[in-house]
């Protein structure tokens, strides 16, 4: 009996004891295979998925170091079925691959010819290839390479893009490093997409993704498409390019609802990309405007089912996806994988925050107990007005000002759902809001006043969960949530996440009316982060009131 | 030394030990001497069988021996089989056995051997002894195409047949007269077997009219038809094809089994790892159908559906599920129940389920080596094309316990994890009259289910596997599996995580106030508020798990997990229902003061729910008499309001006598044959001594009497063969209580009852240590 730091389970759980000396080793070793699943303080749980063992293959691992990990670290005997399945697994992908050929052109070429019948066999990619040339090469037809890929990882057999890229207009850009460097994790992160040639790169929110996507511009040297969220983060990544490499306000352009830009870097939001005039996407142009060399996906884990099917037909350009987590509430990792490409790089939240790159957080869930007449009134609400009332209690408001009183002269953001709610609470804490109708103006000028200090609470809706950036804000108070969506959860914590300049911890508050509905919605969010290792401190709301030390 | 049973007879005892363990069938029932020993050795049933168990080498220096003319010296039978070193084990072997007789200068085959093997070395009979058919006129008319000289006078077909059988010594011209065509059709039968068919094969062809290539060979005597559809290949002419070898090839020891090499430590601990697995698997599979039972097929077995759902719950694959649910039935864990007709636990399990983790591994391990039912079989086809179901009757092979064991030896010979085939020649070489068909299958799932179970590891033999043979598989397994904790950490996500197996009553508890998430080395549990409730419902307190979590966590509890626990026993209990059989409602409390006040009160079973209503556990009609004789005046109200609390419980069948799984004995117990020895030899004197001139002939029997007398004065047993009326023999181990009337009274050991045996019916009598 070795007195490893792993547990193998019998679901293709790995479980990591996080206080065991040799805990960092094994992370490193088997964080390639397999996606770190919950992270909570002592024992974390890594999952072994076919994407997993498939992006370690494509990262260069074989099957032979992943059961070596497993067996080195290991405290118990692993099961063999499972060691077995693992070399099976990875030996599906690149027995099927897609190459150039210089006289036939795009080819799917198979080391195993019983595999290339099974695929010919499929009625779903008959149709995407073309001729048989040998017994084991077939001709696919260029447009298909996308959704070929797609179709091959749906049957198991995931093809390895070997077919290359085009080089795109060539444009000269490099980063400016002046009083700043791009951090190690950083530079890894970028060459690590270079040498994948293309890939997603997952990093928690506030550790500079979008320094990653100037770095990896840096390096393929050419036109850029950068697709974000919304008109919001496209500004703030235009200006973060201007700030961090050599582009100036003429070379990049801006293609939104308002301004249809085209230029050498030219960054347009999914909305606009999506927008359909009479049943055609009237936007596709886009894709084809410029010969770009590389395209970025800002937030994978958002991207819309449309953008995939565009992007099934960008396969010969470069593609960078940046994230914060693959977990899809969609479940469509698949398609990431195989539209995207593979991870070619990712850190947990934690290592980040021990390195000093993100500011350490205490989450703290304040309990809010309704008065008697409230509790009436929810008991007796529609099934579909429960949430929104037990969310948006007056009860809940006080508590809120409370808060916000508590950490008078601190930034704080105050989150919410419910419009009716932020107005109310706009009035009683004598803060602006920003919401959906906020005009962009507005809403930068409120951002550069928070930035700057000059307002130190901040009212937003959801509008602000992406991609914003605020690095004063030292702590946020959600009062009411999408439901359960646990992404969203994610989001909000990062906008808190960001290293503060005096070095000190964030908070970040969520306030709970007890025994309701908002509850079991918070439990289920919350769930996310403490898989992440942002375990919740509970705190009555009472205590708060009386003003005692939180 | 003339003939076999004289051989037999100058054996030594333990030379017959021997054979009767070789061939435990020569004594079921015991023969009464040893003529009779020889006759059963060598008849063609027995020699059969004795067949079956030799190895691929001792049946070719079998075979050659048929085909050399004996007696034949070790010597010249060793340079025929071509590996004289080999070649003395194999004898001994051979005689050991019966198949041999004879010393080492003159061995003989004994007789029914040849008639056992009519082909040795695929080569058929001699020319001579093959024409013996012919009609005189057609061995003529033979000869005069081969140009034979006809023997001068008046020859009779024997004759004929020597002349011809000398021109077919020498066949190389005529194999080349007859064509590229017939030496084809010649090479199919060289290796043999020997025969053909071919139709109308008596016809009478003649070199100039032989128009087939088949008719070609026919008209020179290449081939020689022994009835109307079939031809043989005479043993001149294929030896002649050979190139003078009897066989292509010769394999002295069994072919060798290679294959990846794995350390031992690694391969036992992974067994173990496996072997626990396969224990939790067990008790998962029997406490689910212990509560939610699937139904019993008419035909007997388990729906196919059932067992894919099962796979599914449990995790596994199909064919993991199936051996899962017929090792619980062949443990005895599982048994049909005779009412409703549904798979369920028997109480067995509940003795197995509290036995230590090796105990109830051997049991189970046991179990599947020992049964005559094949897992393997479950979703296969039978021979009308239905699927067979697991647990189902089809599913039972009589030889699958001796191929499991023979499986295992094989592995017990190397260090080293040996493919499939590997194993399958290895064993084809071991028993090669075998029909390889079921027992290749029977390999290779073995070779799976032994991974499964824990027996092997990475596919090499592991210690519990090797215990399990010849040992102590509970001592073996025990030092492999991990030492139980007696701690978990629990984390703010709300799981609790047991780093390896929990003792037990921790982990009785935490599977009640949490789910568990995922198994394996480590358990993963999950807390939520159902969990946490039901612990509440068995009647646990709040302050009682939180006890119990902080006595067991390595690391603090953490904060959200204690909220969730008050939350959850704030609520609990709010509502309450229980039963009750009536009620008793009046708007006026004081009048149910009154009732519940009165002497008889207690009589009511009443319990006051309300200062206006009394419930009470006695029918309605009954309260009302109560009631009544008590000087009230109450009247029924429509029934309503009594509810009836009902919670699933699990069942439990009784064993029924078929379910109990049948157990081959593979070899006899030595005392049984040392007895059966003795009694053979005790028959064969009695047979041998002959009366001496004017006294009265002295039977067999009367030595039998004699001895049973003498058992009966000492007290001791003795071994009986007897002869029942139906003609049935058998063989009782016995106590004589007492000899007189020509019946013998004993205690029947086997029978554990007194039984009295006519003495002339009884065949043999000797001693039992």
């Amino acid at each position: 009996m070795t007195d490893g730091p792993l547990i193998v389970q019998s679901d293709k759980t790995l479980l990591l004891e996080v206080d065991h000396d040799l805990a960092d080793d094994c992370r490193r070793e088997i964080a390639p295979f397999a996606e770190l699943e919950r992270a909570p303080e002592h024992v974390h749980t890594y999952r072994v998925t076919p994407l997993a063992l498939w992006n370690a293959r494509a990262a260069g691992h074989d099957a032979e170091q992943v059961v070596d990990a497993l067996l080195k670290f290991s405290r118990y005997p692993v099961p063999h079925a499972l060691l077995v399945d693992v070399a099976d697994t990875m030996a599906r992908y690149g027995r099927l691959r897609l190459e150039k050929d210089p006289v036939d052109g795009l080819v799917l070429i198979s080391t195993d010819r019983a595999v290339l019948e099974e695929v010919l066999r499929s009625r779903k990619i008959a149709p995407l290839l073309g001729e048989r040339l040998a017994d084991d090469t077939v001709a696919v037809h260029p447009s298909e390479r996308g959704t070929l890929k797609q179709a091959l990882l749906k049957l198991g057999w995931p093809a390895e893009d070997l077919a290359g890229y085009v080089d795109g207009e060539a444009h000269a850009i490099s980063l400016r490093e002046d009083g700043w460097e791009l951090r190690s994790y950083q530079k890894d992160a970028s060459d690590a997409f270079w040498h994948g040639g293309s890939g997603v790169v997952v990093l928690p929110c506030g550790a500079g993704k979008t320094i990653v996507g100037a770095a990896a511009m840096a390096q393929v040297q050419a036109t850029t498409l950068i697709l974000v969220t919304n008109t919001v983060s496209a500004h703030q990544w235009k200006q973060e390019l201007l700030k961090r490499t050599t582009l100036t306000e003429d070379e990049i352009g801006e293609y939104s609802g308002t301004k249809k830009e085209i230029r050498p870097v030219t960054i347009a939001t999914y909305q606009i990309m999506t927008t359909r005039r009479k049943g055609v996407y009237s936007h596709l142009e886009l894709f084809d405007a410029r010969d770009w060399g590389l395209v970025v996906y800002d937030e994978v884990h958002l991207l819309p089912a449309p953008i995939f099917r565009m992007t099934a037909d960008l396969q010969t350009r470069r593609r960078l996806g940046l994230t914060a987590t693959l977990v899809r509430e969609d479940g469509r990792e698949g398609d990431v994988f195989s539209l995207i490409g593979p991870k070619r790089y990712d850190a947990p939240w934690k290592d980040m925050e021990k390195q000093g790159w993100i500011a350490p957080a205490d989450c703290v869930e304040v309990r809010v107990t309704l008065t008697d007449s409230e509790r009436l009134a929810y008991a007796t609400a529609e099934p579909e007005e429960r949430y929104r009332f037990c969310a948006t209690t007056e009860t809940k408001t006080r508590v809120i000002e409370a808060l916000v009183e508590h950490h008078k002269g601190e930034q704080t953001l105050v989150i919410g759902q419910y419009i009716d709610q932020l107005d109310e609470l706009s009035a009683r804490l004598d803060a602006p809001v920003i919401k959906g109708e906020t005009r962009i103006k507005e809403r930068e000028r409120l951002f550069d006043a928070f930035r700057t200090g000059e307002i130190s609470v901040l009212v937003v809706s959801k509008v602000a969960n992406f991609s914003i950036d605020l690095p004063e804000a030292a702590v946020a108070i959600q009062v009411s949530g999408a439901y359960g969506s646990r992404q969203e959860e994610a989001q909000r914590l990062g906008r808190v996440l960001r290293p503060k300049a005096s070095g000190a911890g964030a908070r970040f508050y969520a306030v709970v009316a007890r025994d309701t509905l908002d509850q079991d919605y918070a439990a289920h969010r919350q769930r996310f982060l403490a898989e992440q290792g942002y375990a919740y401190r509970i705190v009555d709301a009472d205590d708060i009131l009386t003003g005692d030390e939180i | 030394m003339d003939t076999y049973a004289d051989w037999l007879r100058a054996r030594a005892d333990e030379e017959l030990r021997a054979l009767l363990s070789a061939r435990p069938e020569l004594i079921n029932p015991v023969p009464s001497d040893l003529g009779a020993l020889a006759a059963r050795a060598t008849n063609p049933a027995g020699v059969g069988r004795a067949l079956d168990r030799l190895d691929r080498f001792a049946l070719t220096v079998l075979e050659t021996m048929l085909v050399l003319p004996q007696p034949v010296g070790l010597r010249a039978l060793g340079s025929a089989t071509g590996d004289r070193k080999a070649t003395a084990p194999a004898v001994r072997r051979l005689r050991t056995c019966g198949l041999v007789w004879g010393d080492d200068k003159a061995l003989r085959t004994a007789p029914g051997v040849r008639h056992a093997l009519p082909h040795p070395a695929g080569l058929g009979p001699l020319a001579r002894e093959a024409l013996a058919t012919y009609p005189a006129d057609r061995i003529t008319g033979l000869l005069a195409d081969l140009e034979v000289p006809s023997p001068n006078g008046f020859a009779d077909p024997a004759s004929l047949a020597a002349a011809l059988a000398d021109r077919l010594a020498e066949p190389g011209p005529l194999i080349d007269d007859a064509g590229p065509e017939a030496r084809a059709a010649l090479g199919r039968l060289t290796w043999g077997p020997p025969v053909g068919r071919v139709d109308d094969a008596r016809r009478s062809v003649r070199v100039a009219t032989a128009n087939s290539p088949i008719e070609r060979l026919l008209a020179r005597g290449l081939l020689i038809a022994t009835d109307d559809r079939s031809v043989v290949l005479p043993r001149e002419v294929a030896l002649h094809l050979r190139g003078g070898r009897l066989f292509s090839s010769v394999a002295p020891h069994p072919p060798g089994l290679e294959g990846p090499e794995r350390a031992k430590d690694l391969v036992d601990r992974t067994a173990g790892g496996q072997a626990l697995t396969l224990v939790r698997l067990l008790e998962d599979l029997l406490e689910r159908w212990g509560v939610a039972p699937p139904p019993v097929l008419r035909s007997g077995g388990l729906a196919v559906r059932d067992l894919r759902a099962t796979a599914q719950v449990l995790e596994v694959e199909e064919w993991v599920a199936a051996l899962l649910i017929e090792i619980a039935y062949a443990a005895g864990l599982l048994a049909r129940s005779g009412v409703d007709g549904e798979w369920l636990p028997t109480r067995a399990y509940d003795v197995w389920r509290v036995r230590e983790t090796a105990d109830r591994w051997a049991e189970a391990a046991t179990a599947w080596l020992t049964t005559d039912r094949v897992p393997g079989l479950a979703g296969d086809r039978d021979d009308r094309d239905r699927v067979i179901n697991a647990l189902a009757d089809e599913s039972m092979r009589s030889s699958a316990p001796s191929v499991r064991r023979a499986t295992l030896a094989a592995l017990a010979t190397t260090a080293c994890a040996p493919g499939v085939s590997a194993v399958q020649e290895y064993l084809a070489w071991q028993e090669p009259r075998r029909s390889a068909g079921l027992r290749d299958r029977l390999v290779a799932w073995t070779l799976r289910e032994a991974e499964v179970l824990g027996v092997t590891g990475l596919g090499t033999l592991a210690a519990p596997g090797r215990a399990l043979v010849d040992g102590d598989p509970v001592k073996a397994l025990a030092p492999l599996l991990p030492e139980p904790v007696d701690h978990v950490f629990i984390q703010g996500d709300l799981t609790a995580i047991a780093p390896g197996p929990l003792v037990a009553e921790l982990g009785r508890e935490l599977a009640l106030m949490a789910d568990v998430e995922s198994t394996g080395g480590a358990t993963v549990y999950r807390f939520t508020p159902a969990s946490v409730r039901r612990a509440l419902d068995v009647g646990r307190t709040a302050a009682e798990l939180a006890d119990l979590l902080a006595r067991h966590s390595a690391t603090p509890v953490p904060q959200p997990l204690t909220y969730l626990i008050d939350d959850v026993a704030r609520r609990h209990g709010h509502l309450r229902a229980g039963s009750a059989s009536s009620y008793l409602r009046c708007d006026d409390p004081a009048t149910l003061d009154e009732v519940l006040a009165g002497r008889r009160a207690a009589v009511l079973r009443a319990h006051r729910l309300a200062p206006t209503v009394i419930a009470s556990r006695l029918p309605r009609v009954e309260l009302l008499e109560l009631l009544r004789s008590m000087g009230f005046a109450p009247v029924a109200e429509s029934p309503e309001g009594g509810t009836v609390v009902t919670r699933p419980d699990a069942h439990r069948a009784e064993p029924s006598a078929r379910s109990a799984p049948s157990v081959v004995i593979a070899d006899p117990d030595p005392s049984v044959v040392a007895a059966a020895v003795r009694a053979l030899r005790a028959g064969d004197e009695a047979s041998q001594i002959t009366a001496p001139l004017g006294e009265p002939p002295r039977g067999p029997s009367m030595a039998t009497v004699e001895e049973l007398r003498e058992a009966v004065s000492l007290g001791s047993r003795v071994w009986i063969g007897y002869l029942d009326q139906q003609g049935q023999t058998s063989s009782r181990i016995v106590e004589p209580v007492r000899v007189e009337g020509g019946f013998l009274t004993a205690y029947d050991a086997t029978r554990a009852s007194i039984q009295r045996f006519a003495l002339h019916r009884i065949t043999g009598v000797a001693a039992v240590n």
